[in-house]
Order: C-alpha cells, then structure tokens, then sequence
C-alpha cells in the first residue's frame, strides 16, 4: 500500500511536469514562428519590440492554452463523478443530457430567435454573450429537471434514463429548428457543436477560473464520500453516508463543471470518458482522493497535447478540438483494453 | 457498559403492505440473537428496517433510550455495522484498504487513519484470520473469503452492536461453521450484540441467546431452548415433510 502511495505521488509530479512543459510547447507552436526565448520573454510580462508576438501570445495563445487546462481538468473530474455514481464505465460529463440543454440554448439563439423576428444587431451585447448565456441556461434548465429528478425518484439508475431520454428529446428539438434554418446559422451551430478552445478571452477565463477551482476542490472535498459510494448505496448509507444529499452533490458540482465549460468552448468530446479509465489503470487504485488529482492532470496533459496537435503548421486553421480529442482518446482507450484484455470496471 | 435494543410494537412492510405486525424484543450486550423464518416471512425485511433501508409503518425501537429510527446515519454507523446480502462490486481495492473502510464514519474529511485506527483494523485482520490476504485484491477473492473480510470490515467499525443479513448464504460448510463461531466469540468475549439471519436453524439453535422466529405472520421472541421444547421448530414447516429431531439436532425427512 505505502509502495502505491509512493508511486502515484511521483506519478502526479511527473504529470505536472509534463503539463508544463506541454503547456508552453502550446504557447510556443503555432501559425505564427516566434522564437522560445521571446515567448518566455513575454510571459515574463517584459516588453518586446515586436508588438503583434506580444499580441499573438498574450490574447491568442495564452487563453487558447489555459481554456485547455481548464476544460481538460473539468471535463475529467465530471466523468470520474458520473462513473462512480452510475457504476458505468461509458458514462461521461454529458450522459446526464447536461450538453444537450447547452445545444438546445445555442440552437435557439443561433437558430430559433431570428424565426420569431429577433435581430441581433439591436442587442450588440447579446451578439458577443449570446451563445454562452444561452448555452448555460440550457445546461441550467437540464440540471433543474435533474435535482427535481433525483428529489422525486429513489433510484439513481431511474435519474440516469431520464438524464438520457433529455438528451434525445432535446436533439429531437435541434434537429428541428436546424431543418428549419439557413446555410449561414446552421454552419454556425455545427461549428459550435465541434468545440473551440479558441473563442474563450483572457477576461472570461479570469470570470470562470475561480467558479471552476471551486468546484474542483468541492470534488476534492467529497473524494470520501465517492470512495464510500464504490460500496453500493446501502453500504454506503450504513457507514453514516446520506445518500441522497450526496447524490445532489454529485450532481451539482458535475453539471457547474460541464456547463460552465460547454458554454465557453462548445462540447469536448471523449475528454472525460477516457481520462479516468487511464488514472485508474495507472494509479492501480479506486481512491478518489488519488484518483481526482489524477483525473484533473491527465485531462490537462491530454487536452493540452490535443490542442497542440489541432494547430496545423505553417497555416490559419486550426482542426476543430472534437477531432483530435477522439484520434488521440480512441487510441489510447483501445490500447488499454488490448493490453489488459477488459476495461477495468468502475469502483 | 452495558448496551440495551428495544424494539416494541414495530410493525414492518414495504410500501404500505403491512408484513408483520407487534414485534417486541430487546436485546443486551453480549447477546447473539438468530432470526429464522422461511423465505418471504420477513427476516430481511426486519433486519432492513432495524438498518434504516426502510421506513418502519409503526412503532419503534432504541438503543440505549435512543431513537434508532430518528438517528442520523452517522451516529448510526458509529452505533451499528452491517453485513448485508448486496454483493459488494469493488476493484482495485486490498483486502487491507477494504478493511480500512470500517474506520470511515470515524476520520477525518481526507480519511486519514490514526495509529488506534491502523491497529484496529489489524486486530480484525487477525481476529478473522485473514492475514495472508491482507495484500490481495477483494474483487480476486473467494465468496466466503469476501465474507470473511466484510466481517472484519464491521469488527474495525469497532460497533457495539453488528447486524448480518444471512451471513453464511453462499458459505460450504466449513465456512459457515467458521463464521458462526467468530461472531459467538464476539458475544461471548468482546461483549458485542449481535443479530443475524439465517436459514441453518441447527446452527442457530445451538449458538443463539435469542431466537426470533418469523412464522405465518407472527413475530416471537423466544430461548433456543424452548423453541424445543415447544416444538414450534416443527410449526415452521407443517406439512412439507419435514420434521426437526430434536435429539440428534438434524432435519428429517418424512417418508
């Protein structure tokens, strides 16, 4: 036991060596050549000649980089919640229908205002907000049904159906009003749904850091109550859990999380299924007090690298974050079920 | 100290189909009580309710003059460990961690385990003879050895009352001889109350303080020893061709 202790605390420093060394790799790879020196120069917060470097790096890359530390540990967190409560190891931060609410409040703004003869241009504010504040009242409305879901229903697995029927008449809703829309919108709403790393600004990641560090160290808090739950409900309950409070918990902090970065950067994919499959096969542990740190590293590390990679060289595009997060999460989540010939179950 | 369970007039079901009315019972410390019955009669049930997995349709019951039913489930599980029927789906966890998880409603917020924790947690290693599979994975284990190692997880709970739920159901009979004489010594030398539910009457009826019998609807409280001499033993399986041979101890068969 000391042994794994001892093990996974180096695992988790080398984990944040490597995240740092991912994250200014980030910084430093783009469409743009500038030299490493120059960028550590700006980081540094020292004045360069060239003003654009500064720029590229200060209001491009830097937010860029930091939305990917942020979603990746978010995203991972939320998955690790939902797969110990479920006891599912394919659930994830969206199985509760959490980014179908987050669709259908994009969708209506991008999609449904102007069919009832709402023009953006009279609202400059809701122009540049519009997809974010619509997209967390739609994760908010999602998150309502479910607390109302869990006050009303004993059993969780009931909460998890119903979390999943949302989702699908959610979509069904989508599905219409982008049958209903034109080229332009309807390109604006697949764009979002591939998810952006990029849209987020210096300002708004100074808005959500705080709300999400709380939320993270919230699950942090709970990791006992997690580790307790791994038992079964009625054991759990036994050794002085109140099950229900706990769940609402869960669920809370897991839908803070999720939408609060749906909303900023659209819905990442993958991130959060994976990402806890890998710390629970490397930590060799079902400690959550082990396996959140894990969970928010490795989410980091590998969002990071996702984002890297998303950059193409020597060009303007960068490949939508969906993508990559599936080439390098399927891979990854292959290869652990090939070497140990099953996935490790939750708990 | 001495510890004292009441149960009087409770009256248990699931929804609000009334199972058994008028149960009355109490226990002392250092007392192993056997709930027998036939299948559907009501042990889980009562053991559920006396858990607090169900809601009681009536009545109640105290330890030590307090409300079990109105307790919270923290000073519950500081009062009382249970061994339920639910199968326990872990990995990754040793037999050791497992056995730690006894001490949760008594650390801290991170878990940290004390020096008095670490060694409860090895006396109930040793007591259940489970040390050489200290360092194992639970999920790698047999049934009767998880048993073996849930039964720990209660004795580090270090409760003056512990609470199974047929224990020795998927037990071969070793086992469960094994597991009945463990929890006697409980009784006998750490002074622990002890209530469980069992189909192996013979068991129950050379072991127990206390026999609690579910019958057609009815609750009874009643001495192993007058269970025989009443012969309600035999009540319980009238005219399924079997009658308890009180002598021998052993079930026969009618021909």
């Amino acid at each position: 036991m000391k042994n794994i202790n001892l093990k996974n605390n180096l695992l988790l420093l080398t984990l944040i060596g490597t995240a740092l060394l991912l994250f200014l790799l980030d910084l430093f790879l783009g469409s743009v050549k500038i030299p490493f020196s120059s960028v550590i120069t700006i980081l540094c917060g020292k004045h360069i000649d060239n003003e654009s470097w500064t720029l590229i790096i200060l209001a491009s890359r830097l937010p860029k980089a930091t939305a990917a530390i942020l979603c990746g540990a978010a995203l991972s967190v939320s998955g690790l919640q939902m797969q110990t409560l479920f006891r599912n190891p394919l659930a994830g931060p969206y199985i509760l229908g959490i980014s179908s609410g987050a669709g259908l409040g994009v969708s209506i703004f991008v999609m449904g205002l102007s069919m009832f003869g709402i023009s953006l241009s009279s609202f400059p504010f809701l122009a540049n907000y519009g997809i974010i504040i619509f997209s967390f009242l739609g994760s908010f409305m999602v998150l309502l049904l479910l607390l109302a879901a869990i006050y009303r229903l004993k059993d969780i697995m009931t909460v998890l159906i119903l979390g999943i029927m949302i989702g699908s008449i959610i979509n069904a809703v989508i599905s219409i009003l982008q049958y209903f829309s034109d080229n332009q919108q309807l390109k604006t709403f697949v764009m979002w749904t591939m998810g952006s790393l990029s849209t987020i600004s210096n300002q708004q990641i100074l808005v959500i850091l705080p709300l999400l560090l709380l939320a993270l160290l919230a699950s942090f808090i709970i990791s006992k109550q997690l580790n307790l739950y791994l038992l079964g409900e009625d054991y759990a309950k036994s050794m002085g859990l109140n099950i229900r409070k706990f769940q609402l918990i869960v669920v809370l902090i897991t839908a803070f999380l999720t939408g609060i970065v749906t909303a900023f950067c659209g819905p990442i994919g993958f991130i959060g299924i994976v990402v806890p499959h890998i710390a629970r096969m490397i930590s060799k542990t079902s400690n959550h007090l082990i396996l959140i740190p894990m969970s928010i590293l490795l989410g980091i590390n590998i969002l990071l690298m996702s984002d890297i990679i998303s950059v193409v060289p020597n060009s303007d595009s960068i490949l939508p974050i969906n993508a990559i997060t599936s080439f390098i999460g399927i891979p990854i989540i292959i290869w652990i079920i090939i070497k140990n010939k099953r996935i490790t179950n939750v708990g | 100290m001495n510890n004292v369970v009441a149960i009087s007039d409770l009256q248990i079901g699931y929804e609000n189909q009334p199972l058994v009315s008028h149960i009355n019972a109490t226990i002392n410390s250092g007392e192993l009580v056997c709930i027998i019955g036939r299948n559907g009669e009501g042990k889980s049930t009562l053991i559920k309710t006396l858990c607090k997995l169900i809601k009681p349709q009536f009545g109640k019951a105290t330890i030590n003059n307090h409300d079990l039913f109105g307790m919270s489930d923290k000073d519950f599980a500081q009062l009382i460990s249970v061994v339920l029927t639910s199968k326990i789906a872990i990995n990754q966890t040793s037999v050791k961690e497992f056995v730690a998880y006894g001490r949760y409603p008594f650390t801290n917020w991170i878990g940290t385990l004390t020096e008095h924790d670490q060694q409860l947690i090895n006396n109930a290693i040793d007591f259940c003879g489970i040390g050489h599979l200290a360092h194992r994975d639970f999920s790698s284990l047999s049934d009767g050895e998880k048993q073996k190692v849930n039964i720990a997880r209660t004795i580090a709970q270090n409760t003056p009352i512990i609470i199974l739920d047929e224990p020795t159901a998927h037990l071969d009979l070793v086992n469960n001889i094994e597991v009945f004489k463990l929890l006697k010594t409980l009784t006998t030398d750490y002074h622990k109350i002890i209530v469980l539910s069992t189909h192996h009457i013979e068991l129950a009826i050379q072991l127990a303080d206390k026999i609690w019998m579910f019958n057609k609807g009815f609750f009874m409280e009643e001495k192993p020893k007058s269970i025989l001499e009443k012969g309600l033993i035999n009540t319980l399986f009238e005219n399924d061709g079997v009658q308890y041979n009180s002598l021998t101890n052993t079930f026969i068969f009618d021909k």
